[in-house]
């Protein structure tokens, strides 16, 4: 390109950039989901002074990360276009084997670790074969494995029980140095590979085979390939959360995974993801799932019934969802000019 | 030609269970050669570009490139084999920038490595000016491109593989000046590859191309030198004399009938300014090449897309018609498009496919028996020649042709007096087809009135009082019955009436 | 190929029988021969078993969840899911207690309302997935929590009340020897099959969730049928609560959880396609019976609740392999061989 071409360029390239930027926000979803967890922060802050110490943030960000990284596994499946149900099976089966066999100290925490990533790599593994190679309806395979799941993890334990080995109770739900929760280190780090992962072809692929299967494949995308890696790592990072959802409770519950179910879902949802695929990204789930958190103690720091948390994360459901619909639409209709 | 061709095709087949897309293509590509497909709609052309670049796998006949047998698996392999293709529907991913589009599917330049958006973009902005597009930003979201811009990238993602043959399967589509395409198309050739160029346009294959190979109902009907042949010589070739069924005779004349469904300055989607009127007892023709604004007028007049102006009038009165019910509610009875999307339940029985716009009439106080089913449609059913013994059949197990004489037959249960028909007779065998003439023929004897689109000419010609010929949304002629001829029509719909010569050649 | 072609092309050579619907007559013969099958075969485990008396006692236990199977199946029907199910069961039970609080007054106008209320919640599901378009499992997910919390805060967290007696006296009677509820399951059955299969809402269900936009193409108002089969998954939801509320003689608010994943299963096993538009709910009624036999004779054999639940997942699994169109059309294919041939 010749000098001279480039002046008249530079206006229409910065209006894209501008234009850009804006998609990229508005697509993400991030942005809008973290407003929202700063403004529940301000107020949770205002009724509870004591929620700024930091071992009530420590304690707050403990309870949020394994609901962050379910939500982060079901951001990939979502994204090629499609629900994995399994996810309540996968954590309740981690909790239940990091319980049963627990081994002591930081090598036992990372074989520990090998366990849970081995059942979520091997259940995520099925589960792309069904719905990739076999073409079952993700939702109808899903649910399958999601039942032999906690078929398995009631045959390791049959009611609550077990122990989880103190270098992960404790240490991983800690904080480096005193100062950094690990569950911060953690989640930062889920951000980190996930925003190296999505520049990898897989990654672009994944987004390619949500939006439109059809022209992934004549793009020369290995569409099958795409929607199989997309399952493996979303059981990997259940794995993850059930192991850090042990770190937490330091016990095993066989139905431990059920309520992450409707959870992750609304995580995604409010994270900006759409549910018919395409759009959205991990970075909103981490955030639509602390959010989530947060509102249960904001909701009970401002003494509403906690009988009622059902109704609200039911509408919030909804409400994400209509959401997400809603940005989607706006980022393609300006898309048709 | 023989042996020296980049690219031979012998005995080419292709079908979809029942349907026959291609019967046998023969053909050969030289190296340096820009070379023109041409063909009605339907006449076998995307099934022949959709094989040639591995998307479906043929079923009969051979493909060689330089000499070695080609049976390409994937686009991926088609590509390797030195095939590439621009596609008619654009096969860009809206939500992926211009860049990764370009590079796809190997953006980052290894399955373990990571795309880093300078080196993409560079990548991408060498590949966009290597072919002279310097005004698209590789950064830019393919979704906030012009239709034009899509285009662009389309066919400078084909010919960043570096083929050795190159497909362009109707490039100009959105393309309002085709400058920058045919310097390129120039530009390649004089390299040596092989163009394969798939357009409706003769003023552009004739610009281009030094020959054509013609397709008709899925075979190749010849390979011409452009040269030595006119368009009317091309246009005979494309539309040929098949065997076919025999048309009904037509009454004498309907000019006196009552008008039974009346379009005024309709405008929806493509369509603009569009105005006809349909007497009882009378059919009435649409020619079109695709994609011209047939479809909006037609789906209008069903009631499942808006009209955006002007009005419909039944029987002389404007009437709104907003949904499928309000159309049926005004007469009008609608055969869609698409059987297998719009037309077939292939669950269901074939009684029960047929008896559904008038199951709740013909119902006991809302219950339904088999025998009712089938008493109910014995009418409708001898009407399309829909053989009784198939009315306990699913769906799914008949021929297309039966499954078409259903979808037919439901339009007529439900009383309507007016028949508006988007290609009935397309994939269907000869025998169907008959079935179908004689259907609309009685159809329109009986004061009915029809509104037929067909992507047979001949069937407009032999079967209609009168045509409208739509082109670029606008009805582009009307022609009577006295002047009724395939090669009319075609040059018609080819835009050669309103804006011919189509252009000059620099 | 040439087999293809001479099923296919011509009319004048098709010399096919009218089998009309065949697969799925078989695979209903098939789950209750299965059934039949296993509820003889558990003689060999105890001698108390095989026998009328266990039978009864299976179509008892499995009339609950053919209840609620038969809504379920409506929803599958018309491309949907309904995951509500387990929290409107809770509901239908709950009310019932509260409501009629041990008494029999009120007992003709409380039943009714009960349904009411359901359907008019399910209506609320089936507008969200219409209208709004929210995908049908997330909907029913959410509306499933928020009822759940909703009779979570309704009874402070723990039911109260009684049906009435004569509910729970109805569940305990017999007429000419059979029990009251199997006679009801009967009734039921008799119903649901005229309702789907021969009427005109069941045919218009069908035609939606077979093809949605032929649906539309044939002035079909797919969206009021979709919400109607959402509210009657709902009615049949809280219909369920009723009965079990009355055969428990109260109501808890974890009783609906037995019940939604297996409803599931009953219609998939019961050779309906989990994509919609196809099935028969007499094939969902096997399903029923078939699973709630398995479970009997597990819990006899005293397997643990793990391998019970592992194994409901396998037989969804293999019923979803089994089931899918391919396989259908293999069978289809090879049955054409072996007559022509």
């Amino acid at each position: 390109m010749s000098a001279a071409d480039t002046t008249p360029m530079t206006d229409t390239a910065q209006a894209s950039d501008k234009r850009r930027l804006l998609t990229g926000l508005a697509s993400q979803g991030a942005v809008l989901i973290t407003v929202v967890y700063v403004l529940l922060w301000i107020i949770y802050a205002s009724e509870q002074p004591s929620a700024l110490s930091a071992y009530s943030i420590e304690s707050l960000l403990n309870n949020s990360l394994p609901l962050m990284l379910a939500a982060a596994g079901q951001t990939f499946v979502v994204l090629q276009g499609g629900f994995d149900l399994s996810v309540a099976g996968i954590i309740s089966l981690s909790n239940v084997v990091v319980a049963v066999y627990p081994v002591e100290g930081p090598f036992g925490a990372l074989v520990n670790l090998a366990m849970v990533v081995g059942i979520g790599l091997a259940v995520g593994a099925t589960n792309g074969f069904l719905v990739a190679y076999m073409r079952i309806q993700s939702i109808a395979a899903t649910l399958a494995t999601m039942i032999i799941c906690q078929g398995i993890a009631l045959l390791i334990l049959k009611a609550p029980g077990g122990y989880v080995s103190e270098f992960i109770s404790y240490e991983l739900t800690g904080s480096l140095f005193g100062v950094v929760p690990v569950a911060a280190v953690i989640g930062a780090a889920v951000a980190v590979i996930w925003l190296a992962f999505r520049r990898t072809n897989t990654g672009i692929a994944l987004y390619a085979v949500g939006r439109d299967a059809a022209a992934a494949e004549l793009s020369g995308i290995d569409v099958r390939r795409a929607r199989f890696a997309a399952f493996c790592w979303a059981g990997v990072l259940y794995g993850c959360a059930g192991y850090m959802l042990s770190a937490q409770t330091a016990t095993g519950n066989p139905s431990a995974g059920e309520p992450f179910l409707l959870l992750c879902f609304a995580a995604v949802a409010l994270g900006g993801t759409s549910f018919s695929g395409g759009s959205g990204g991990v970075i909103g789930s981490l955030i639509g799932a602390a959010t989530l958190m947060l509102m249960q103690k904001v909701l009970f720091s401002t003494g509403v019934s906690s009988f009622y948390t059902g109704v609200f994360q039911g509408v919030i459901m909804i409400l994400a969802v209509l959401f997400a619909a809603f940005v989607q639409y706006m980022s393609r209709s300006r898309g048709n000019r | 030609m023989g042996t020296g061709g980049l690219l031979s095709v012998n005995e080419l087949a292709k079908r979809y269970g029942a349907t026959v897309a291609l019967q046998s293509l023969t053909m050969d590509v030289a190296p340096h050669e820009v070379h023109a497909i041409l063909g009605e709609n339907g006449a076998g052309k995307s099934t022949l570009v959709k094989i040639l670049s591995g998307v479906v796998r043929a079923n009969g006949g051979t493909m060689r490139l330089d000499g070695i047998e080609y049976i390409p698996h994937s686009i991926v392999d088609a590509r390797r084999a030195g095939v590439s293709t621009a596609f008619q529907e654009l096969s860009l991913l809206p939500n992926l920038t211009v860049a990764e589009n370009l590079l796809l599917p190997n953006v980052s330049g290894g399955p373990f490595k990571m795309s880093r958006r300078g080196e993409t973009v560079d990548a991408a902005r060498q590949v966009l000016s290597k072919f002279n597009v310097t005004d698209i930003d590789p950064r830019s979201r393919v979704e906030d491109l012009s239709l034009a811009e899509k285009q662009r990238v389309e066919i400078v993602r084909a010919f960043s593989h570096e083929p050795r043959l190159l497909i362009l399967d109707e490039p100009t589509a959105a393309l309002p000046d085709t400058t920058w395409l045919f310097d390129q198309i120039r530009r390649l050739t004089e390299t040596g590859v092989a163009i394969l160029y798939i357009s409706h346009r003769l003023g552009e294959v004739r610009e281009l191309c030094q020959r054509a190979t013609v397709l008709r109902n899925g075979v190749s009907t010849g390979t011409v030198d452009l040269e030595g042949i006119n368009d009317d010589e091309i246009f005979r070739m494309m539309v040929g004399r098949a065997p076919e069924a025999r048309f009904p005779g037509r009454t004498a004349s309907i000019a006196e009938r009552p008008v039974a469904l009346e379009g005024r300055n309709l405008a929806a989607g493509r369509l603009h300014d569009v105005s006809f009127t349909l007497q009882q007892g009378a059919i009435l023709g649409v020619a079109a090449l695709e994609g011209q604004g047939q479809v909006e007028l037609f789906r209008a007049l069903a009631g499942l897309d808006p009209i955006s102006g002007g009005t419909i009038l039944v029987d002389g009165k404007p009437t709104a018609i907003a949904s499928p019910q309000q159309a049926m509610a005004a007469g009008i009875s609608y055969v869609p498009e698409e059987r297998k999307i719009e037309g077939v339940f292939s669950g269901l029985s074939t009684a029960a496919n047929v008896s559904l716009p008038k199951i709740m009439e013909n119902s006991k106080a809302g219950f339904l028996t088999y025998a009712q089913d089938a008493r109910a449609i014995t009418e409708p059913a001898k009407a399309v020649e829909l053989a009784e013994r198939y009315f306990g059949f699913r769906m799914n197990d008949l021929s297309g042709g039966n499954q078409q004489k259903a979808v037919l037959a439901r339009a007529l249960m439900s009383d309507a007096r007016c028949l508006v028909m988007f290609d009935p007779t397309r994939g269907v065998d000869v025998g169907t087809k008959q079935a179908i003439y004689n259907m609309m023929r009685a159809f329109a004897d009986k004061g009915g009135a029809i509104l037929v689109y067909s992507s047979e000419l001949a069937e407009l010609v032999n079967l209609c009082d009168a045509c409208l010929v739509i082109y670029g949304g606008r009805i582009a002629a009307e022609v009577p019955r006295a002047e009724l001829s395939e090669e009319h029509l075609l040059s018609a719909a080819h835009g050669h009436v309103d804006d011919a010569p189509l252009r000059v050649a620099s | 190929m040439s087999l293809e072609q001479d099923m296919d092309t011509s009319a004048g050579v098709d010399t096919r029988a009218a089998s009309r619907f065949g697969s799925e007559a078989i695979t209903i013969a098939v789950i209750f021969g299965l059934t039949i099958v296993l509820i003889l075969g558990s003689r060999f485990i105890s001698p108390a078993f095989g026998g009328w008396g266990q039978t009864e006692t299976i179509l008892f236990l499995s009339s609950f969840l053919v209840f609620c199977s038969f809504g379920q199946g409506l929803v599958i029907l018309v491309r949907g899911l309904d995951l509500s199910i387990a929290s409107m069961i809770t509901l239908g039970g709950v009310l019932t207690t509260t409501w009629l609080a041990g008494s029999n007054e009120g007992l003709w106008y409380v039943v009714p309302a009960i349904l009411v209320v359901s359907a008019a919640i399910g209506s609320i599901s089936g507008f969200g997935v219409t209208m709004l378009r929210i995908p049908p499992f997330i909907m029913t997910l959410a509306m499933g929590i928020i009822i759940y919390s909703l009779c979570l805060g309704y009874t402070q967290g723990t039911p109260r009340g009684y049906p009435a007696p004569a509910l729970a006296d109805l569940m305990r009677a017999h007429f000419l020897g059979v029990p009251a509820p199997v006679i009801l399951l009967l009734v039921f059955v008799a119903i649901a099959v005229v309702l789907q299969s021969w009427t005109v809402l069941g045919r218009r269900l069908y035609a939606v969730g077979n093809n949605p936009i032929a649906a539309h193409v044939s002035g079909l108002s797919t969206n009021k049928l979709t919400i109607g089969a959402y509210a009657i998954s709902a009615m049949c939801a809280g219909f369920t609560g009723i009965a079990l509320a009355a055969y428990a003689n109260g109501a808890t608010l974890r009783m609906g959880d037995d019940y939604l994943l297996p409803s599931i299963a009953a219609v998939v096993v019961g050779g309906s396609s989990i994509l919609g538009g196809k099935g028969n709910f007499l094939g969902t009624v096997g399903g029923a019976i078939l699973l709630t036999t398995l479970g009997t004779i597990l819990a006899a054999l005293g397997i643990e609740q793990g391998w019970k639940t592992i194994i409901e997942g396998a037989v969804i699994l293999v019923a979803l392999i089994i089931l899918r169109e391919s396989v259908y059309e293999a069978i289809r294919v090879w049955m054409g061989r072996s007559s022509t041939g």
